[in-house]
């Protein structure tokens, strides 16, 4: 099985993988309060590929981040496979986040300490982490196309091999939800034709897609498009 | 799949900023090594006073008016010195009441010139008839008593048993080398008074300079009170009735040496307590600026999985790792230090110096190893906690 695939969880692709109840999400600035997501309410089925597009600014990645849990909501409720994620300890949420969620970041997110490899691997490595195989951070970086720079450190990476790496950390414990922040920004055509072509992979394999873009190449790949505006949410069919 | 272990991590952070953990390791190696050497010289002192003042025997010990100094230096560190008084001190200090046993010592300064002396040292005649301290140790381990051109030598004189040594013209057989005490007696060679009388006697003819000694002339006695009366009013009765001498006592002769010991201790301690609040404001500051700058680690590492207690952990090993190497450095080196520069402090503060058993010394290069982690994981313990309460998403933005 080539390692873009899951393993099947016995769910079926009608079921929503992502609830969003009235979801809000304020911070404080000095004196005022702004409000970078505002009411989203959201479902998105297993398996979907759904881009978040919006200006800078707009809340994207702070919609992102509530999504996998990486920021509790002022108010609203937020629920992975049924299981809302704020109502568990904070423990359960780390290990539904390592076991079901897989990061990409829109900055360089490698350790610089470690190797390539080890970087791979680290998200296999920690408590409550699911069983993989022990050649499965070689079979990623292969599928990246770096199968031989696993003894490489992050600062001899020029940014779209680093982009892969992370990119292939991400898929390292099989997550049935990948959640990509500008998967491509900063990275020449080559190479975001590239990143793309892996996540298309990855979608077909069967995990669920949600990436915030600025590009429209990128947003061109998803099934739809989500808008973000001034913290406002609104779906709209892909204007493809 | 084979584990990427905290320590590995940990290590891995600190080599970033090797000049930042050099200096971290270099401030509690200063501390650790303060407070290593400094316990390290006051049990090494207590240790000898208490081996010292055992082979002392005596209570008291009665010397001339005028030559406290000069005997306290003798016995202590093992000065050469010379001085004397007429035989019947000891009579007179015998016949005090409270008394129970009297020995008279005499001690000689052998001279420097190699012509007639093995070595500069401090020469110690002693009664076998009355004595209490050199007798029974040659019973145990001489098995006969002192001949005329019989010495026992203190374990720093250098000589073997068996071998001859010379003073003021005289040889000596060496028949006994005294246990180590970090005392004077280490330094210094016992012989009978007859043979110290007859040496003297010699030393017109066979010394460069003689001995100007006339029989029947001690430098001091040792007194050993009876059972029921305490030590401090025995010493007092022999001032009052014994005039032209000085009783002193064996707790006067220890806190002459603690006192000269914490005079120089007072400033080291200062100087150690003030070392060991910089380290700990060092790797509390130190950590709060590795959680400042690693806020993005943290989150990316909490957005993968990492819980809460991995965080903590990951900053305390990092702590540890750094204060261990801190505390390690510094036994070493206060270790090191008291090795080469022992005969320095205590020929300039004038005390006695008798290295730990092997079982003080391991323990002590434990505690102060554990006393550094200790304090690394109390110092590092606000940034582990705080580092480790970070909201994921807040952590990486921050770190942007």
């Amino acid at each position: 099985m080539p390692p873009y695939e899951r393993e099947s969880d016995g769910n079926t692709m009608s079921d929503k993988i992502i609830s969003l109840k009235g979801v809000s999400k304020t911070y404080k600035v000095g004196p005022s309060t702004v409000r970078a997501v505002d009411n989203a309410v959201l479902e998105i089925e297993r398996g979907r590929m759904v881009a978040i597009v919006g200006h800078s600014g707009s809340g994207k990645t702070t919609l992102l981040s509530l999504i996998g849990g990486l920021t509790k909501p002022t108010s609203g409720n937020v629920l992975l496979n049924g299981t809302d994620i704020w109502a568990i300890s904070d423990n359960e949420l780390s290990v539904l986040r390592n076991k079901m969620i897989g990061f990409s970041f829109q900055f360089a997110s490698l350790i610089p300490t470690l190797n390539v490899y080890d970087n791979v691997r680290l998200p296999s490595t920690f408590d409550g982490a699911p069983p993989v195989r022990e050649d499965r951070a070689q079979d990623l970086l292969e599928m990246v196309g770096l199968g031989d720079r696993g003894n490489s450190f992050p600062a001899h990476l020029s940014g779209g091999e680093q982009r892969r790496v992370a990119l292939a950390r991400t898929l390292m414990n099989e997550p049935q939800l990948i959640l990509a922040d500008e998967p491509t920004g900063d990275l020449d055509e080559d190479t975001e034709g590239e990143i793309l072509d892996i996540l298309r992979k990855i979608n077909a394999g069967g995990a669920t897609i949600i990436l915030v873009t600025h590009s429209r190449a990128v947003a061109s790949q998803a099934e739809y498009e989500l808008r973000m505006d001034k913290g406002h949410l609104s779906e709209k069919p892909a204007e493809f | 799949m084979k584990r990427l272990g905290l320590l590995y991590l940990a290590a891995q952070n600190l080599r970033r900023k090797p000049f930042r953990s050099f200096v971290t390791i270099a401030i509690v190696a200063i501390a650790a090594g303060t407070l290593f050497s400094a316990t390290l010289l006051i049990s090494s002192v207590n240790r000898s006073l208490e081996v010292g003042m055992e082979r002392l025997g005596a209570d008291i010990l009665v010397v001339p008016e005028g030559s406290q100094e000069s005997g306290e230096a003798a016995l202590i560190t093992g000065v050469p010195t010379s001085f004397y008084m007429e035989r019947s001190v000891a009579d007179q200090v015998a016949a005090v009441q409270g008394v129970d046993q009297v020995s008279p010592q005499l001690f000689i300064e052998s001279l420097i010139s190699s012509a007639c002396c093995t070595g500069h040292v401090q020469l110690v005649g002693y009664d076998p008839d009355t004595d209490f301290v050199i007798t029974p140790w040659l019973e145990q381990n001489v098995d006969k008593p002192l001949d005329r051109d019989d010495v026992v030598i203190g374990s720093l004189i250098l000589a073997n048993k068996g071998e001859t040594v010379k003073f003021y013209g005289h040889d000596f057989n060496v028949v006994g080398i005294l246990d180590a005490t970090g005392m004077g007696a280490d330094e210094s060679v016992f012989m009978t008074l007859d043979a110290a009388y007859a040496m003297a006697d010699e030393s017109a003819q066979d010394a460069a300079t003689a001995l100007e000694l006339q029989p029947g002339q001690i430098s001091s006695v040792l007194v050993r009170v009876a059972p029921g009366t305490t030590i401090e009013q025995v010493a007092q009765r022999i001032k009052t009735s014994v005039p032209g001498t000085l009783a002193i006592t064996a707790n006067e002769l220890s806190r002459s040496v603690t006192d000269r010991l914490s005079g120089f201790l007072k400033g080291f301690i200062v100087l150690d307590i003030i070392v060991w609040i910089m380290a700990l404001l060092t790797i509390a500051a130190i950590f709060s600026m590795i959680v400042n700058e690693r806020q993005r680690e943290i989150g990316l590492l909490r957005a993968m999985g990492g819980k809460r207690g991995y965080i903590f952990r990951l900053m305390t090993t990092e702590a540890i790792l750094l204060t261990a190497a801190g505390g390690l450095t510094g036994v070493l080196l206060g270790g090191a230090g008291m090795f080469i520069f022992r005969a320095v402090i205590t020929a300039s503060l004038g005390i006695p110096y008798l290295w730990p058993p092997l079982w003080f010394f391991a323990l002590l290069v434990l505690g102060t190893l554990f006393l550094s982690v200790v304090s690394g994981v109390v110092a590092s313990l606000y940034p582990a906690i705080s580092s480790s309460r970070l909201e994921p998403y807040a952590a990486i933005r921050k770190g942007e």
